[in-house]
């Protein structure tokens, strides 16, 4: 029934959707960079593909910063006109979708305040996805109170309710006769790391339950799939990661942190959470997961956490290949009729192109040779669905 | 001749040495005759030879762009090229002049571009700094002010208190500064946050924008408003002491908010210290605005300035000079590089290489270096098929265009467009027929024929969209006109030019005398008549009907010629004679007794129904015809209309089965030929490889040879799937027998709007003028030209414009699809010449103001 209603008021910003699938770099234009000898070539290429407006106005030498920066904006101009085109629902999911930049935003803020990066640059490195005209306030943060800088700043923003769960929820994990000592201390040892995957989960929770609650039946039967895939590739991540973390010392904080970070939606929750948390090398991940859809494969291929010192740029990490997953997955998505996954994966699939141009322009600016191995490491949007 | 076929085309190889590419390409395009072909169209342009050059030219054409936006910001009207010839001849001259080679100057170009965009980029940014630095001054003189106002005096007169806890005696600090507007509730909000609502916090709009406007207008600039609007705050918060932890917040939030914040002064001499102090600031950035302003201005007007001996300014000099370049390079790269000579393909109209060899040498001549300039030599042509080329003048363009845009002639087919230049206005004619609305189309074309030159440079006139179509608009015009006069048609009313045969009497109408007819035209006493509307529906649907008959049977013959001229008989023979003889056995033989009919008087009752002899010839074929159109002689009509209805069904057949037998059985020969073929590459392919590899001659052989057998096995590709040929003849005949019917039903459409422009013309008429014109005195005065007024807006609102363009389409679909589906393949791509004029012309501008 959704599907013969979706075009009334969605209509619109689908066809932009579509139309914009055909700016996606092609397997071949992916050769041609390849062949690119320095990045003022790499540049020229871009201009006679879709991102000719964007990198004109440049240097030929652009630093692969700023070409970043500009790819992003052009992802982000895009976004906003579709986000202006929008109505009712629509208008609600893709602003839970900027949400997670917004994150990201923010807890790089944090991040280069603490390491006392100048706020100019700073700003001038967020992510346009995720821009909120607070962001610039965060300077207000005072040592590692996060307490008053949610209070300050943060309670206004769409962010603000996730940053006050995981407030409350890392000091009701103090014992229970805390003083403000203890919470001070607790802030203090914090990474900015945890902070983000800790906010990232909330967002995905509640990013899910909308998808639950307000979404027609088609979107829903699509995204809840991409969402629980991407929680069960976030919970894969904190246990892998955790696998010989230093850090994490004794195996009940090793448990506590998994039981915080690990969202509590996808395929592998409940029903394996027992296991992954107890898992403590990789093999026993492996095991933990083998119940579910095709993971056991996607993991055998993943090198082991412990001997991490070995890693170098060949490697295929985890990321990598979880990465190659997701796109195909996105790329089904895409292709799919009358649903709201289409904007999801179209901003998925654009983020992991731009990753690939960077990718490869790092790869030409450090002059590597054409038989490095790194050069294969890009995964190509759509490939996936040719073969 | 040259607009019945395309011209005939030759194909050309051309060898250049790679020192005088550029000259030899710059003559070239001078003479504006060669089709190059891209040597591989796969080949991505940035792989190619000269795409940096290219790269280039976009580069310096982005930034004269740039520059361009400058020019209009300062309202400096440019002199725009009116005359691409005198303009091109200046250019060679600049080169002859310059006593260097062709292609450097180019560099020269770029590099002073480059130097040019720079330097007034750089002063246009300091220009804008001077005047965000006089914004600044001014807002913090308005915030001072305004602070002023709002602190008061007191501010400056508090006591240091003698207790602390007596909060009477607490010291108040301040915070003034600026945010922009659409922060201020969230600037609100947070400073409550902050300070837990300890703190007063007053906003104020400053205007920055009117200001930032007034000021600019006092230089002269253009008014733009980049700037946001903005307003000022003043925050009291307890407690004054330099480092207490409130105000260490306070400062945060305020310098987080990224704009400026001002110090306020401790006492009231200090704070008009302070502001004569900004006053002499602000003086002093105004002259200087005013310096790098006229400094601007100047570099800004050398673009303007106009060189001497060039008709155009020096701005717009350079930019067609890049865009020249870049349409060089381009084509340049249509050639290939082999060490280093380029060579390349090319399609000339026939009869032209002695214009090209003549180009060749001047370029021999120009070039200081007297390197070796190209030469040319004619190879058989590839697998294309040459483009189609058409000498066209002002006339002959419209007429082409409407053929055209239903496709491309094929290379040497009979181009509909020749015969369209008077069936496309006549069609057109017979439905807007009306004396008075043909004459007035007529004049309109010819206000535009005459007044050409005029309405050129009116660029808001309507008539600037038709001027191309002018002669169009005139023959339209006057074939309206003429039908007008056949129909006997003036806004309805029948003229009585000649006198008619018929006088009133005793309500009757008298014929004077018998042999009496009415010389031109409808006689006007039909309109008199009560049958008048039977009357004329009934000519009109038969002219309509042997109009379109005349020009099917002109398209088949068409297709007679295009199957004689290409020689392919099997087409002439079963297709184009069992299609004439069809279409001249059913339709064309009502068309006969249609004629027939109106030639002979039948007596009371017996006049043959036109309709009914059709279907009773092949429903009843052997029953005599009760009222037989030759009276008296209903056995010969009976034979002969046997005999043609038996013509007619044979045709069928001879249309569908000879074409596809005859071409399956040389299928099976060819299959035959083809095991000999394989054989001759193997050899060339040896006698290649032994001789040396850089004889250019040999490559091209080896080309062709390559491109033949391509050519030719794709031919017999074509030819194996025998299912295809018969589903395709099927189609096609199918297609013929029953769009016969229906593309003769379908030239009714001639009467039938015919009969809407009249019937819509006599309603105007009778509603709004007839009758109106009798009341006398002053009210009938008034009321006949109130009536007037809304028949000449109808006439022109409906009739002028709706129907003229409802007429062009109905015509427009009587070519394209019944005229035109009779023989035009369409399947063609235009010539398009390497010419600088092209181009040129293409991305002149107009100067706006004049």
């Amino acid at each position: 029934m959704d599907l013969c209603v979706f075009g009334v008021d969605d209509g619109y910003a689908e066809a932009i959707i579509r139309g914009l699938r055909a700016s996606f770099l092609t397997e071949a234009q992916y050769q041609q960079m390849k062949n690119c000898a320095s990045i003022p070539e790499l540049k020229s290429f871009l201009e006679e593909t879709d991102y000719q407006n964007c990198l004109q106005a440049d240097n030929p030498q652009i630093p692969t910063s700023i070409l970043r920066q500009r790819l992003k904006k052009k992802l982000a101009d895009e976004f906003e006109y579709i986000e202006a085109q929008s109505t009712g629902t629509l208008t609600k999911y893709l602003f839970h979708l900027r949400c997670r930049f917004m994150i990201d935003n923010v807890v790089n803020m944090i991040e280069g305040l603490k390491n006392k990066i100048d706020i100019e640059i700073l700003l001038s490195n967020i992510d346009p996805l995720g821009w909120f005209p607070e962001i610039k306030n965060i300077k207000v943060l005072e040592g590692d109170d996060y307490s008053s800088l949610y209070r300050d700043v943060l309670i206004d923003t769409p962010i603000g309710v996730y940053f006050m769960k995981f407030l409350e929820e890392s000091i009701e994990n103090l014992h229970e006769n805390r003083t403000l000592n203890d919470i001070q201390n607790l802030f203090r040892e914090m990474k900015p790391e945890y902070i983000r995957t800790s906010l990232k989960k909330m967002w995905l929770e509640d990013f899910y339950v909308f998808c639950e609650q307000e979404l027609m039946p088609t979107s829903q039967e699509v995204l809840l799939e991409l969402l629980k895939f991407e929680a069960d590739f976030k919970t894969i991540q904190v246990i892998y990661n955790s696998i010989g973390n230093r850090d994490l010392n004794t195996a009940a904080k090793i448990i506590t942190t998994r039981k915080q970070l690990c969202p509590t939606i996808g395929n592998l929750y409940p029903d394996c959470e027992k296991m992954y948390l107890q898992a403590m090398t990789l093999d026993t991940l492996r095991e933990a997961v083998k119940g579910c859809d095709n993971y056991r494969d996607l993991l055998k291929d993943a090198p082991d956490p412990l001997k991490r010192e070995e890693f170098n740029v060949q490697t295929k990490t985890l990321d990598d290949i979880m990465y190659d997953d997701e796109c195909r997955r996105y790329a089904l998505a895409f292709d799919g009729q009358g649903s709201y996954g289409v904007f999801y994966s179209y901003l998925k699939l654009k983020e992991q192109e731009i990753r690939n141009i960077i990718w490869l322009a790092e790869m030409i600016s450090r002059k590597l040779a054409k038989n490095h191995p790194g050069w294969k490491k890009i995964i190509i949007p759509f490939s996936h669905l040719g073969k | 001749m040259s607009f019945f076929r395309s011209k005939k085309m030759k194909y050309y190889s051309l060898v250049i040495p790679r020192e005088s590419a550029w000259v030899v390409m710059n003559e070239l395009a001078r003479l504006g005759q060669l089709h190059f072909v891209d040597y591989d169209p796969q080949l991505p342009m940035i792989n190619r030879p000269f795409a940096n050059y290219v790269k280039r030219c976009d580069d310096s054409l982005f930034k004269l762009s740039c520059l361009e936006l400058l020019l209009k910001e300062f309202k400096k009207n440019l002199n725009y090229c009116e005359n691409v010839e005198e303009l091109l001849d200046y250019f060679s001259q600049v080169q002859y002049d310059r006593m260097k080679p062709g292609h450097t100057y180019f560099d020269e170009l770029e590099s002073e571009i480059e130097q040019k965009k720079i330097q007034i980029q750089e002063q246009s940014a300091n220009l804008q700094n001077l005047l965000d630095r006089v914004n600044i001054i001014t807002e913090q003189q308005l915030v001072l002010e305004n602070a002023k106002e709002i602190l008061g005096q007191s501010m400056f007169q508090q006591q240091t208190p003698h207790n602390p806890n007596d909060y009477q005696q607490l010291k108040f600090g301040q915070l003034i500064g600026v945010i922009e507007k659409e922060e201020e509730v969230r600037f609100k909000r947070i400073i409550f946050r902050v300070t837990k609502g300890n703190a007063w916090v007053q906003i104020k709009d400053l205007n920055n924008q009117q200001i930032d406007n007034s000021m600019r207008q006092s230089f002269h600039l253009n008014q733009n408003n980049t700037s946001s609007p903005r307003c000022l705050y003043v925050i009291v918060y307890p407690g004054a002491e330099e480092s207490s932890s409130l105000k260490m917040k306070l400062l945060k939030v305020c310098d987080s908010f990224n704009r400026q914040r001002i110090e306020y002064p401790n006492s009231m001499d200090e704070l008009q210290r302070k502001m004569m102090e900004l006053n002499q600031q602000l003086l002093e950035v105004k002259n200087l605005i005013e310096m790098s302003k006229q400094q601007l201005e100047q570099s800004l007007d050398e673009l303007v300035l106009q060189k001497q001996g060039c008709n155009c300014s020096y701005f717009e000099y350079m930019r067609l000079y890049v865009l020249k370049e870049k349409y060089l390079y381009v084509n340049l790269n249509y050639l290939t590089m082999r060490g280093s000579i380029f060579t390349g393909y090319f399609w000339l109209p026939e009869g032209l290489e002695i214009m090209v060899e003549e180009k060749l040498r001047n370029a021999m001549k120009n070039n200081r270096d007297h390197y070796p300039t190209g030469q040319i030599q004619e190879i058989k042509p590839q697998l294309t098929s040459p483009p189609t080329y058409f000498n066209l003048n002002e006339v002959t363009m419209p007429f082409q265009e409407i053929v055209n845009t239903y496709g491309i002639p094929r290379y040497q087919e009979v181009n509909p467009g020749l015969f369209t230049i008077i069936t496309f206005p006549f069609l057109f004619g017979v439905m807007f027929a009306d004396i008075a609305h043909g004459f007035m189309l007529f004049l309109c074309g010819l206000y535009i024929i005459f007044w050409k030159n005029y309405l050129l440079k009116q660029t808001d006139s309507m008539f600037n969209l038709m001027i191309p179509f002018r002669y169009l608009i005139v023959l339209m015009g006057f074939f309206a006109f003429y039908n007008g006069f056949i129909y006997n048609d003036y806004l309805s009313i029948s003229l009585n030019l000649f006198g008619s045969c018929y006088s009133p009497e005793k309500e009757e109408w008298k014929r004077e005398s018998k042999d009496c007819v009415y010389p031109f035209g409808v006689d006007p006493v039909w309109q008199a008549s009560g049958s008048s509307l039977n009357f004329m529906n009934s000519y009109k649907m038969k002219l309509s009907v042997i109009l379109g008959v005349i020009h099917m049977l002109f398209g088949i013959l068409m297709k007679g010629v295009n199957t004689l001229y290409f020689k392919n008989y099997l087409d002439f023979f079963c297709e184009f004679i069992p299609q004439l003889l069809f279409m001249i056995c059913t339709f064309g033989w009502m068309d006969f007794i249609i004629i027939v009919k109106w030639l002979n008087t039948y007596e009371n009752n017996t006049d043959p129904s036109i309709i009914e002899t059709m279907i009773n010839q092949v429903l009843k074929p052997f029953d005599k015809p009760v009222n037989p159109v030759f009276p008296n002689e209903a056995e010969f009509q009976l034979q002969l209309t046997q005999i043609l209805t038996l013509i007619a069904v044979i045709c069928i057949p001879w249309m569908l089965l000879p074409k596809p037998l005859i071409l399956g059985s040389k299928n099976d020969k060819h299959k035959v030929n083809m095991s000999d073929s394989q054989y001759q590459p193997l050899v060339l392919e040896k006698q290649v490889s032994e001789q040396d590899e850089d004889n250019n001659q040999q490559f091209h052989n080896d080309l062709q040879n390559a491109a033949n057998l391509k050519s030719f096995s794709e031919q017999s590709n074509e030819q194996h799937d025998s299912g295809e040929i018969w589903v395709h003849q099927m189609i096609e005949t199918i297609e013929f027998v029953l769009g016969g019917i229906s593309n003769t039903a379908s030239y009714l459409r001639l009467w039938a709007l015919s009969l809407a422009h009249g019937q819509l013309a006599e309603v105007f008429y009778d509603m709004c003028l007839a009758g109106k014109l009798d009341i006398g005195g002053i009210l009938g005065g008034l009321l006949g030209g109130y009536f007037y007024i809304v028949f000449a807006l109808l006439t022109f609102g409906v009739l002028m414009t709706m129907d003229v363009m409802e007429c062009f389409l109905h015509a427009l679909r009587l070519h394209w699809v019944e005229f035109q589906n009779k023989f035009y393949k369409a399947d063609g791509y235009l010539f398009n010449g390497y010419s600088y004029k092209k181009i040129l012309n293409d991305n002149l501008k107009q100067s706006n103001s004049k």
